[in-house]
């Protein structure tokens, strides 16, 4: 024993001489290894970070750590949208009520969230809209009674700013035989010759609501500046929902009370689609000045906004009647120290900002401006009306009281968190195209008023679909489609009313959903609990498939294990490069010392103790350059750690769950990138040291130089 | 002259005289140019990729496109009057090759057994002559796309529709003003997949997008213009000669703005004008939404390059100060029989060089080979790899250029790196070298 300790101390001690021997062998192969090392080090304990972080951000915003839906699905549940956009592939899972009670009798399981995600199409209201729904305001109150004489000069401001809009309208609508094969449709050409007639508006006192009318249904149609927005939904139980996910804030409004059917914006898309452009883009200037130090000159992006601001000021000068666009004239006037009289030209140059005016000119249109506009094209508490496809391509439609905004704590500019709006269950399985109660009464009652229809509809159901209608299922979604197109020829103010509609807080139970998702108890025993979810669906025969968050965010999830992949592809080519020029290195090293082998060789060491005197070395340099590399990257790691890596962009917030990433290191990381250095260390050296052990000591005392 | 070409020779010697060293620090230098060939080439295969499929499917070279407004609030993707134009860009740019026109829709379309949503290219399949080679129809036939109600589907859309050649589609689109107008359609033909994009786009009679969207028929919603292929990689002057033109023609142009298309509307439509306005734009522009995963990809190359580059001239480096320490006494003495410092210096710059240069020739053949047999092997990539390829397959392309800038590159920095080695070994004075012993 003590025999062996001894050879050791030799090898190490001369080992550790030899380092300082040949401080360029050392210095070259320490630097690059110690390089790896750091880079190891602190790549993983980022990539890490974000893994981390994303797991926090999917699981907390939309996901839950676990996502349900029907094994019977031909294609995956993508609930953060798919790669060609299309909607999902998936079967409804048929009872909710009995799917929750199963879930919740796994071990582990700590909350059941109903849901379902869809697109639709949403109008975004147009100025006409908006300016018709100020008018009909101010005629509520002079039908009841109010005749101040500031109501009345209001009247008169909105009335005209309507008549101006209408007669602006019908010279622009001789662009449309330009496109359009038909020109404007000949009802829709009658009605707004009429609208704007002076006769018309001479007569518009008489019978006020009629008028209105005949500008609501028809003319603000034609207008069609409203934006259509492509916006994403969530169908779910919002109080679980709000109660599960407990990053989910209430930014405006309310939460969608128990038992009605009702919308909320993601405050994101509210910012971002719903918003006035122009008020919009001063707030993203604003974001990148403070966020990001950006500059206007410097930055394209920048730059296009305030040149959108500048030809985009028609959006907000559409919502001044008279008597504000007097007030904006000579504010801005003020402001800008001009007599320019046109206020499309004086809007413009306002909003012409550079980096030395814009806090003033943005202070000024929120302190000055704003109070008197509509910020929002969609207020909260107005109704929306939402368009959807069905499946099987009828259009669907469904009017929804706007209850509020909500983002997600930490992610509040996060585009990926943002993208999702909520309704409730109910509203969802209509316009995905289930059968809801209401709609079956509904349904049963017309059939009821036009029992003659109902076998021709049947038939034209039939032979659209190419067979009779096999499962019960069908059956029941077909005829809910089938009955659409009555939908649009309600009344508006039926649909208003039915807007906030009420339901039984238990249908939302009952019915079906395209998916469930679970929070777990303890997140490191999400693997486990996926099996027993399945094991259970078979059990009680429930078509169930369970999937982790990280599937279920689909081309997000995998963000993390591309990042990884990309890291490991790089060190590995990286350590593989280094490899070929340590070894070169040291065989150079190697070769210089061929007499200093040989004596050693003569004075009785044996092959071995060369080679392994030569590994050792090598060992020495890797683990002692590795270990000042790791120093390095762990203590930027703890620097980091404190003041956090910035989330450039917008995108990456989610990524980095939040404003700023803040990595930690844990053991681990070090051990590993301590093994890889060892490992490229002890190879890099085998064929040198294989060429010293060869050495025979005649040859080796004889070499000249 | 002969100086020269004995000095060449003088350093041919010495590296095959120090094969072992030679040769490690060659298969170093070779590796490296290999990995910078190949990730090159995989950057170019991702252009590559996106500018064959996208200019078959939804972009020209150039395109000139725009807005046409109804009301100031309503943009529509359209341009009137197209054959006007055509004939302009036909007379006055001497770039173009030809043209087509497109017509740009977006829906869903849906059959029996399913459904999904695209963007929908009208074509007027009788003067497109580029698309038909281009498109691997594998069963129906694309003439049919001349009569109206037809429509070509990818293999990927067809799988998920369940539709075969023969069988109905119907289309439904929203227009301008929020009406839902359908069209039922038949499918006449089944092409390959080409690239990721062929899953966001279906191809429809350019007749059939004017009934759905019921448009006359001299509108159509993009003239894509295709340039000489000597002036694809040069687009920039050619799109400003263009954008003249269509001035001249006495046309409103719309801001340069490198987006794509769709992107637009919101901006246009808060705009006030009424009428036409065209939009002259190039294939980058239109995939700007895309083009960040190729510029991603190319930054990390760029990293990855220079680290490893730093790591070979540490390495030639280090070769280079033990050569020289080595080879003292020879310094010393050719110093001695009258060789100029600058002469030794020379001397061993030349070997280094010529080491990186045969290094480089190596790693880019061995680039070329791995090039040939990555592509031979048609490997299948994972889903979250395909959004940076755009493909499901690894393609590389190799360009002549890039293996010419690999090796003089490689060779440079391996030149640079021993510079200052060989002047420490040039300065030393002849009585120490020779004096040096071992």
């Amino acid at each position: 024993m003590p025999a062996i300790f001894s050879t050791l101390f030799v090898i190490a001690e001369i080992a550790f001489r030899n380092l300082f021997a040949s401080k360029w062998k050392t210095l070259i192969v320490g630097g690059i290894i110690g390089f790896g090392a750091f880079l190891v080090v602190v790549g993983t304990s980022i990539v890490d970070g974000v893994d981390r972080a994303m797991r926090r951000s999917v699981t907390g915003s939309l996901s839950g750590h676990i996502q349900v839906y029907s094994s019977q699905s031909k294609g995956d549940l993508e609930l953060m949208g798919s790669m060609g956009g299309g909607p999902m592939d998936v079967e409804p899972l048929a009872s909710f009520e009995k799917v929750k009670e199963a879930l919740l009798s796994v071990p582990n399981v700590a909350a059941v969230v109903p849901m379902g995600v869809d697109t639709a199409i949403v109008s975004s209201g147009n100025t006409v809209d908006q300016a018709l729904s100020n008018l009909r305001t101010t005629i509520n109150a002079i039908e009841h009674g109010d005749t101040t004489a500031e109501l009345t000069r209001k009247y008169e401001a909105q009335k005209a700013h309507v008549r101006q809009m209408v007669s602006l309208l019908s010279h622009e609508m001789d662009n449309a035989k330009l496109v359009s094969e038909k020109g404007l449709q000949e009802d829709d050409a009658e009605a707004l010759k009429r609208a704007s007639s002076d006769e018309f508006w001479t007569s518009f006192d008489a019978d006020r609501y009629d008028h209105l009318e005949l500008l609501e249904n028809k003319i603000a149609s034609l207008a069609s500046d409203a934006d259509m927005l492509q916006l994403r939904y969530v169908g779910t139980d919002p109080q679980a929902f709000a109660k599960s996910f407990d990053r989910m804030e209430v930014v405006d409004g309310e939460l969608i009370p128990q038992g009605k059917r009702g919308f909320m914006f993601s405050k994101y898309m509210y910012e971002e689609m719903v918003k006035l452009k122009t008020a919009r883009g001063l707030d993203k200037i604003k974001q990148a000045m403070d966020d990001r130090k950006e500059r206007i000159d410097q930055t394209p992006e920048l730059k296009r906004i305030v040149r959108e601001n500048r030809t985009g000021v028609r959006e907000l000068i559409l919502q001044l009647d008279a008597l504000r666009t007097e007030g904006f004239r000579k504010k801005l006037q003020g402001l800008l120290h001009s007599d320019e009289a046109d206020l499309t030209k004086l809007l413009a140059r306002f909003f012409d900002t550079d980096d030395n005016n814009f806090r003033e000119r943005y202070d000024f249109f929120y302190r000055e401006l704003a109070p008197q506009l509509e910020l929002y094209r969609i207020r909260i508490g107005d109704s929306l009306m939402i368009k959807t496809f069905t499946k099987s391509g009828y259009v669907q439609s469904a009017n929804l009281k706007v209850y509020g905004t909500y983002h997600f704590k930490g992610l509040e500019r996060s585009p990926q968190a943002g993208a999702i709006n909520m309704m409730d269950m109910v509203s969802f399985r209509e316009l995905y195209g289930f059968m809801t109660t209401e709609r079956a009464q509904e349904i049963a009652a017309i059939r009821a008023a036009a029992g003659a229809k109902e076998v021709s509809r049947e038939n034209a159901e039939s032979e659209l679909f190419g067979a009779k209608p096999a499962t019960e299922e069908a059956a029941a979604a077909a005829p809910s489609e089938a009955v659409d197109p009555l939908a649009h020829l309600r009344g508006t103010r039926e649909q208003r009313e039915k807007s906030e509609a009420a339901f039984d807080p238990a249908e939302l139970q009952q019915g079906v959903v395209l998916s469930a998702a679970i929070l777990v108890e303890d997140e490191s025993r999400i693997a486990e609990t996926l099996h027993a979810i399945e094991a259970m669906g078979k059990e009680r025969n429930l078509p169930l498939k369970a999937i982790t968050w990280q599937q279920a965010s689909g081309l997000i999830g995998q963000f993390a294990t591309l990042m990884r992949a990309v890291l490991y592809a790089t060190v590995l080519i990286i350590f593989v490069v280094a490899l070929v020029v340590i070894n070169n290195a040291l065989v150079m090293a190697t070769l210089e010392r061929v007499r200093e082998f040989g004596t050693l060789r003569a004075v009785g060491a044996q092959r071995r103790f060369i080679l392994a005197m030569l590994v050792l070395e090598s060992v020495v340099i890797g683990v002692s350059s590795g270990a000042v590399g790791a120093l390095i990257g762990i203590s930027l790691l703890v620097w980091l750690g404190r003041v956090g890596i910035p989330a450039v962009t917008l995108e990456l917030s989610f990524f980095f769950s939040g404003p700023r990433l803040f990595p930690s290191v844990t053991p681990e990381q070090v051990m590993f990138s301590f093994v890889t250095v060892l490992i490229v260390s002890i190879i890099s050296s085998i064929y040198p040291a294989w060429l010293a052990m060869r050495v025979s000591p005649r040859e080796a005392m004889s070499a000249e130089d | 002259m002969s100086a020269l070409i004995a000095d060449l020779r003088i350093s041919f010697m010495n590296l095959v005289e120090h094969g072992r060293r030679s040769t490690f620090l060659g298969a170093a230098i070779a590796s490296v140019t290999c990995l910078f060939v190949l990730l090159t080439a995989l950057s170019s295969g991702i252009r590559h990729t996106l500018l064959d499929t996208a200019t078959t499917l939804t972009t020209g070279h150039l395109n000139v496109g725009g807005f046409f407004k109804v009301t100031s609030g309503a943009a529509g993707p359209l341009v009137t009057d197209y054959a006007r134009i055509e004939e302009l860009v036909r007379k006055d740019l001497p770039e173009l090759d030809f043209i087509v026109h497109r017509g740009r829709g977006f829906g869903k379309l849906i059959s029996d057994r399913g459904s999904t949503q695209a963007g929908i290219s009208g074509v007027d399949i009788v003067n497109e002559p580029r698309l038909r080679t281009v498109l691997d129809v594998f069963e129906g036939n694309l003439d049919e796309l001349a009569q109206p109600n037809t429509i070509v589907l990818f293999e990927q859309q067809a799988k998920r529709l369940d539709v075969k050649v023969g069988d109905a589609i119907t289309i439904s689109a929203t227009t301008g003003r929020g009406v839902a107008n359908t069209l039922d359609c038949r499918v006449v033909a089944l092409a390959r997949d080409v690239g990721l994009l062929s899953s966001f786009n279906v191809i429809v009679s350019a007749e059939s997008l004017r009934i759905l969207y019921q448009l006359r028929p001299d509108v159509t919603g993009v003239i894509q213009v295709y340039v000489k292929p000597r002036f694809v990689e040069k687009l920039a002057p050619v799109a400003a000669h263009l954008r003249e033109i269509l001035e001249k023609g006495g046309y409103r142009l719309m801001e340069p703005d490198p987006r794509a298309f769709w992107f637009k509307f919101q901006t246009v439509s808060r705009e006030d004008w009424t009428g036409q306005k065209l939009d002259v734009t190039s294939w980058e522009d239109e995939l700007s939404f895309i083009m960040w995963t190729y510029r991603a990809l190319q930054a990390l190359s760029f990293i990855l390059m220079v680290i490893l580059i730093g790591i070979m001239v540490a390495g030639i480096m280090n070769t280079l100060w033990i050569a020289i320490r080595e080879r003292t006494r020879e310094i010393g003495t050719l110093r001695a029989i009258g060789m100029q410092k600058f002469g030794v210096a020379r001397l061993f710059l030349l070997e280094a060089s010529m080491l990186g240069v045969i290094g480089a020739l190596v790693g880019v053949a061995l680039g070329a080979v791995v090039t040939w047999l990555i592509n031979s092997a048609n490997i299948h990539v994972p889903t979250s790899v395909q959004l940076f390829l755009m493909r499901d397959t690894l393609r590389l392309w190799l360009e002549p250029a890039t293996l010419v800038f690999s090796v003089v590159m490689i060779s440079f920095v391996t030149g640079a790196a021993a510079i200052y080695p060989s002047i420490r070994a040039a300065s030393r004075k002849p009585v120490d070298a020779m004096a040096h012993f071992g």
